[in-house]
Formats: C-alpha cells, sequence, structure tokens
C-alpha cells in the first residue's frame, strides 16, 4: 500500500453532556438513532487491524454516552490495534473504569476546560469540572497511560501556569496544550476565540521554561492557534496518508471537517470495506498526491513538508478546497488571515463580551 | 543515567507495549504513537520486566552475546533505555 493508515479515530457519537464553544464537530451533528451497532464497530476494527492500522481513538462528542464502550475496547485490542479513550470523563465512576482496563483499554486522556472551576464550567455550558477533578484522581490511581488536555483560547491562556500546574500535580504522564482548532462549532465562534499575538508569544515562553522543568516529569505537546504560523499545519499529516476518521454513522473521511466540502463523496463502513474506501474511493485520492495543487504549492519546496495545509481552511476560508491554504503566507488569499489577526489584535476592537454559540446536543 | 540506576529494575511505563502480530514486531506501541526498536532493541526491552536489576539485565546480554565486548553492551543498552526513559516509555522501579 503506497499509503499505509496508521491511526483510525472513530467518532462513535456526536451525543456529549458538554457544549463547548469550541467544538469542532460539524454544525449537523447526527442523532443517537443513525448510529451503527457494535458489531459494525467490532467489523471495522477488525478491518482496520488487517491493513496494518495501529492505533484507535475511541472519541465523539462523549464515546461514554454509548453504552457499549467497554465492548468497543475490547472489540479494539482483538483486533490488535492500541486503544486510547479521548473523554470529558462524564460517565465515568470506578466500576466502569475498571472494567474499560480489564478490557484492555491502553491510554485515557481526559479534558479539561480552564484550571478554575467558574471558567471551566462556562466554556463547556455545564457544570463538570468538579466531577472530572474525581475522575482524574480515579485514573490516577490505577496504572494506565494518563494525558490530560486542554484547549486554550483567548479566555483562558492568562491562566496556562495554573493549567500546568495542575497537571503536574494530577499524576498524567502527558499534558495536551491544544489551542482551539476553527471548524464547526469553533469556526463559528472564532472572533471570540482567537488569541491575541501578545497571549500567544506569552505561552509559547511558559510552555518551553515548563517543558524544560519538568522533563522526565510531564511531557508537553503544544498545539499552535491555526492563523499565526507563518506556513500552514501538514493537516492529517496529508489528505489520506496516515489517518481515517470514522463518524457515528460509519461514513469514512479523511478528517472530520471534510463532509462539509461540496463534490466529495463518501461511503459507509462496514457496507463498504474499509480497505476499498482507503485505496479506491474518489474522495480519499481527490488530494491525496499533488496533482491537485495550485501554484505557489505545486513548485514549492515544503509542499512534500505541509501538503498545502488543511483543505477544509481552504474551503472555509476562500470557497475553494483546493486553493492553498490561507494561513500560508504565499497563499494568494493570505490577506483573508491578515485582516483576521489586525483586527483579533487591534485592542479597542477586540471582542470583549462572551456574545457566543453554545454547541448544542443531538438526540 | 546515574550510577545508582544499575541497582534498579526497568520496566515500561503504563500505556507502552511491545507491538504483536504481523508487522508490529519491531514496534513499541505508546499512547497515539509507536516507536521502532532496531536490531537486538526488542530483546533488550523484552528483559524489562521491572524485576529484573538493569545490572542484571547487563549480565544476561553479556551472556547471550559472548563474541561481543561487554562494555560495548553497557554502553549501548544504557543509552537505549536512556531514550526510551526519556520518551517516557520507560520507568525504573
Amino acid at each position: 500500500m503506497k499509503y499505509q493508515p496508521q491511526g483510525l479515530i472513530a467518532e462513535v457519537t456526536h451525543r456529549c453532556p458538554l457544549h463547548c464553544v469550541y467544538c469542532s464537530n460539524p454544525l449537523e451533528m447526527q442523532r443517537r438513532s443513525e448510529e451503527i451497532s457494535t458489531e459494525d464497530w467490532n467489523c471495522i476494527f477488525r478491518q482496520a487491524g488487517e491493513m496494518g492500522v495501529l492505533q484507535l481513538s475511541l472519541t465523539g462528542g462523549e464515546p461514554l454516552a454509548r453504552t457499549d464502550v467497554t465492548e468497543l475496547v475490547r472489540a479494539g485490542r482483538s483486533a490488535n490495534l492500541y486503544v486510547n479513550l479521548i473523554t470529558s470523563g462524564v460517565g465515568l465512576d470506578a466500576a466502569r473504569l475498571n472494567a474499560l482496563i480489564d478490557a484492555g483499554l491502553d491510554h485515557i486522556q481526559l479534558s479539561f476546560q480552564d484550571a478554575e472551576e467558574g471558567p471551566a464550567n462556562e466554556f463547556a455550558g455545564t457544570r463538570a469540572y468538579a466531577l472530572k477533578l474525581r475522575v482524574a484522581a480515579m485514573i490516577r490511581e490505577r496504572r494506565i497511560a494518563f494525558t490530560i488536555n486542554i484547549v486554550v483560547h483567548r479566555h483562558n491562556l492568562a491562566r496556562l501556569e495554573e493549567m500546568i500546574a495542575f497537571a503536574e500535580q494530577s499524576g498524567a504522564q502527558r499534558l495536551e496544550i491544544a489551542n482551539v482548532q476553527y471548524y464547526g462549532w469553533a469556526f463559528r465562534n472564532r472572533e471570540a476565540l482567537l488569541p491575541t499575538r501578545q497571549q500567544l508569544d506569552r505561552s509559547i515562553a511558559i510552555v518551553e521554561a515548563a517543558r524544560e522543568r519538568l522533563k522526565g516529569r510531564l511531557r508537553i505537546d503544544f498545539v499552535h492557534p491555526d492563523y499565526y504560523p507563518k506556513y500552514p499545519k501538514p493537516c492529517m499529516n496529508g489528505w489520506g496518508h496516515q489517518q481515517m476518521l470514522i463518524d457515528p454513522s460509519g461514513r469514512v473521511l479523511p478528517c472530520h471537517a471534510a463532509p462539509m466540502m461540496p463534490g466529495l463523496e463518501f461511503f459507509h463502513a462496514p457496507a463498504h470495506s474499509l480497505r476499498w474506501i482507503w485505496e479506491d474511493s474518489p474522495a480519499f485520492n481527490r488530494f491525496r498526491d499533488e496533482s491537485w495543487m495550485p501554484e505557489p504549492c505545486r513548485s514549492c519546496e515544503r509542499r512534500t513538508r505541509d501538503f498545502g495545509g488543511c483543505r477544509c481552511q481552504a474551503f472555509l476560508l476562500t470557497g475553494d478546497a483546493a486553493a492553498t491554504d490561507p494561513v500560508c503566507s504565499f497563499a494568494p488569499a493570505h490577506t483573508v488571515i491578515e485582516e483576521t489577526l489586525v483586527r483579533i489584535n487591534t485592542k479597542d476592537e477586540v471582542p470583549t463580551g462572551r456574545s457566543w454559540v453554545y454547541r448544542i446536543d443531538p438526540h | 543515567m546515574s550510577e545508582g540506576v544499575k541497582d534498579r529494575a526497568p520496566r515500561l511505563a503504563p500505556g507502552c507495549r511491545l507491538g504483536i502480530g504481523e508487522g508490529q514486531e519491531d514496534l513499541l506501541l505508546i499512547p497515539e504513537g509507536a516507536l521502532r526498536l532496531k536490531g537486538p532493541a526488542r530483546a533488550i526491552v523484552e528483559l524489562c520486566d521491572g524485576e529484573r536489576t538493569l545490572c542484571e539485565i547487563l549480565e544476561e546480554l553479556t551472556r547471550r552475546y559472548p563474541s561481543d565486548d561487554a562494555t560495548r553492551i553497557e554502553t549501548e543498552v544504557i543509552a537505549l533505555l536512556g531514550r526510551l526513559r526519556d520518551r517516557g516509555a520507560l520507568e525504573f522501579v
């Protein structure tokens, strides 16, 4: 296989007890009645294992909103996959955690919205913070890999040091500090979420100092905010190169924002075989090689490193999925990014109110 | 690594395990990733069971590879385990 899939992201449900203002789930979410069954997932995981996929990430929505997560973990391990659970912690008690670990769960990534209860609950649109602390304590008592994930943005970056201090004493081995990615609900709320350049510079300095201080105790991964870097991110490490994502209805995607793009047909597993979708379906091949690239990507020496950036971002910002990602400073449409950043960094025009839209929950 | 570490027993950190089955033979699976183990690295990691001390592991490897220079084995094993520890994949108990 020229493109060997490494990871399968299984969005097993869009249902979620949280309503985060930066949720990157699509605006059109799938309902419970559209979710595929345990047996369908089992079949998909087996096929993924046979294709040489290594990593399975059970996510959502909140994966624990499904009652069969323990069975999904077991199915993933039976298919010889490494199983990660990406969770808010809501719905996890000691008995369920033990069952998940017994079923072979390898790693838990637990989300926090802030290091302070008030804002954390405000961003999540629900009172989950206290419960999350109890879940973190439960995980720490058990021998399982533990990552804390905190999504950062304009309204919580001031507390970055407190977040790191919290992770340090939480028992986690790894802290992921991820700036909001501007898709879905987050795209709708991006003017309220984008950090200022001053905030970004400060946060990079804090993270670098903390990495040095915590070496060997806590790993810190930092996801930069879109729009600020000079070059775009190598989104998904290339369209259809290493990762696939399957939504609650079994629809197989190169990334979770892809369905909004016109003219691409995505197929469902297990009705269609995963191998056929990955290797031969037109949508997976649409941006896979370099033949789709416009200038300046086509002759750019960075094209093998960032693959022209993110297709979904190009579509969201220019209306053309085959345009150079406007984040790139060489992109014809880069002015869109520049203008947004000027607006965000001009003191008088920074939106100060919390006029954001909360994610709603599908039924 | 410090001197005293030879009397301690290395083991894989939580969530880190050796790949099993076709295509995973030379992989160490870690949270959301995998590390490739080259040459004898897998055999070395297999000895890191949290029971054997680093000293005992070195003795065992010297027995297994009698023609190799014991000092070189020690240097290479310590370098490998140091890298895995820095990556968060190995701990000393």
